[in-house]
């Protein structure tokens, strides 16, 4: 297996597990997400792609804290305006990120980088 | 546009676009009617605007579907359609009945409706989305079959694609299962199996075989990608579609009086029913991605996009929020359906047709692509109607959270009319958003219109 070959299959194993985490498996999947960061070499694509899944993911997990703190400050669970914040947070907010780490999962396949994300940067 | 008859695909979106303005106008009047009870009562009434907003959108996405064949089955045949007389005789008299019935719910009164078409002969009325009299759904089986039998015999002498036959799959089961319509037993059990047969086949069984193929032939034609790659993407998602949607039914039979055992099979399978349209969110990221070439119809590749995101948003993020029977215990009939219904006919269905549109209707007036200044109007105005409708959406659902608490989950339950009466504020802001939803439609409508420069020629 050639080194670019390498490079795309750690690229596309990093989005896949920024998918992950986002979905059916957190905190593992960010674990392995920093597993995989950590064998990759600057500069090369699949460092880019660990790190928009780690910037992605960390994004994601403030704002379920900053919910978490609406909540708490909304008046807890016997609020009914907590279950609107969280409910339309979960069903729009989070999934937005998850249709983003699903378009940038499908964009490491190609091997090409973003071509306009402020994360990528 | 490869073949002369392809071009009857235009008399059919003219009809489908014009019926979508009266779907819309009828929304916007019902919506004011939750706030203000007397809006054009008794020339309107609430129940009247409610069945007419949702007959038009049935009636309008079947002028859409039925023209999206006739465009896209000639050019996967290979050959011109079977008869392209047929369908225009067919397009006028289905109009023609779909224009009396609509006059019928506004100009009469639905009993002395059901009398008039002698509902009594073959009782089918009275049973939500499939109010039409009985002469006009005998009506849409003429036509239906009729529409069938030129597309089927299209694609039986011509040349068989995936693409053509899972459309054709998809049409042969929205007329087949339309016609449980015409049973109507006295058990009111039976009854809601039987409705639930005609209405979740149609939207989450056959409808999303049509959808998947209209997309997978858009793509194919915006990006170049191998049509084998795209096949192969159409197989696993109607697969999907048909193993989680067909007995994911049981989602609507928890509540009407059958056994304890659809609370399990109807929550399982449709908590499966999510994963087709992430298929399809996957596969037009993917097919976009591989593109082969920047077509100049960018409108026609953002509606597309725009198609897979939103029916992953409407149809399974929404859908999965309340399918599960305990989850469904507390929200069952109330604005969280209605949010749900919205964003997933919107994602779905609307916005599929709405592609198939876009992609052929510059090539129907002789043009590659619309114009640069008809193409900008087009995209502000998808951008509109999209936002307008993830607005609506979402003020229903926190419209429906409240309801659901306030009415239902609270330990001092408040009567129905109160709660109504404390969602006023989500009603009044839903009615902001679908009346900007409207402006987006009108400049929608415009853009085919606007007058500008050719794009380049790039293929």
């Amino acid at each position: 297996m050639g080194s670019n070959e390498n490079q795309l299959k750690k690229a596309s194993q990093a989005s896949l597990v920024s998918l992950l985490n986002l979905t059916f498996f957190p905190v593992i999947s960010f674990i392995l997400l920093l597993i995989i960061y950590n064998k990759t070499t600057t500069e090369n694509i699949d460092r880019y792609y660990a790190v928009i899944g780690i910037k992605t993911n960390l994004i994601a997990a403030v704002a379920l804290i900053l919910v978490t703190a609406l909540m708490i400050l909304l008046g807890g669970f016997d609020s009914p305006w907590t279950w609107v914040y969280v409910i339309s947070y979960f069903v729009f907010v989070h999934a937005l990120f998850i249709l983003f780490a699903t378009w940038t999962m499908v964009r490491s396949w190609t091997g090409k980088k973003l071509t306009k994300s402020f994360l990528s940067k | 546009m490869k073949y002369e008859s392809q071009g009857i695909a235009k008399l059919y979106f003219i009809a489908a676009i014009a019926l979508f303005v009266g779907q819309i106008l009828f929304g916007v009047t019902m919506g004011l009617q939750y706030v203000m009870g007397d809006f054009l009562f008794p020339e309107i009434p609430f129940n009247v605007a409610r069945m007419v907003h949702t007959n038009l959108l049935i009636v309008w996405l079947l002028f859409g579907f039925m023209g999206s064949a006739y465009y896209l089955v000639p050019e996967e045949a290979e050959r011109e359609l079977y008869s392209p007389i047929l369908a225009k005789v067919m397009f006028w008299i289905f109009l023609v009945a779909g224009a009396l019935t609509i006059l019928g719910y506004l100009l009469v009164p639905y009993a002395r409706l059901a009398e008039l078409t002698m509902n009594d002969l073959l009782p089918t009325m009275g049973r939500e989305f499939l109010e039409q009299p009985t002469i006009t759904k005998i009506g849409i089986v003429i036509v239906a079959l009729a529409f069938v039998f030129n597309i089927g015999m299209t694609i039986l002498q011509g040349r068989k694609t995936v693409i053509n036959v899972v459309l054709l799959t998809g049409l042969v089961g929205l007329a087949v299962f339309f016609l449980f319509s015409f049973y109507n037993p006295h058990n009111l059990v039976l009854d809601k199996y039987f409705w639930w047969f005609v209405v979740h086949l149609w939207v989450e069984g056959v409808w999303e075989l049509i959808m998947a193929s209209l997309l997978a032939y858009v793509l194919i034609k915006v990006t170049g990608v191998d049509r084998e790659v795209i096949e192969k993407w159409l197989y696993i998602i109607i697969a999907m579609a048909l193993i989680s949607g067909l007995v994911g039914t049981g989602h609507h039979f928890f509540w009407i009086g059958t056994a304890d055992y659809w609370q399990w099979f109807g929550s399982i399978f449709s908590a499966l029913e999510p994963i087709p349209f992430f298929m399809m969110t996957l596969f037009a990221f993917n097919v976009v991605n591989k593109r082969r070439r920047d077509h100049p119809n960018k409108a026609a590749v953002l509606w597309a996009l725009g198609t897979a995101v939103m029916a992953f948003l409407g149809a399974g993020v929404w859908g999965f929020l309340h399918t599960l029977a305990p989850v469904n215990f507390y929200t069952h009939g109330t604005q969280i359906t209605a949010a749900h219904g919205h964003m997933a006919f919107y994602g779905a269905y609307v916005m599929v047709v709405l592609t198939m549109i876009s992609y052929s209707m510059p090539l129907m007036r002789g043009q590659k692509a619309a114009n640069v200044n008809a193409q900008k109007h087009e995209i502000r105005s998808f951008w509109i109607m999209t936002l307008s409708m993830v607005a609506i959406t979402l003020l229903l659902t926190g419209a429906g959270i409240m309801q659901v608490y306030l009415q239902r989950y609270s330990a001092d339950p408040l009567p129905f009319m109160v709660v109504q009466d404390r969602l006023a504020h989500f009603y009044w802001a839903r009615e902001v958003a679908g009346l900007a939803f409207l402006s987006g439609l009108f400049l929608y409508i415009y853009s085919f219109f606007a007058k500008g420069p050719e794009v380049a020629d790039v293929e």
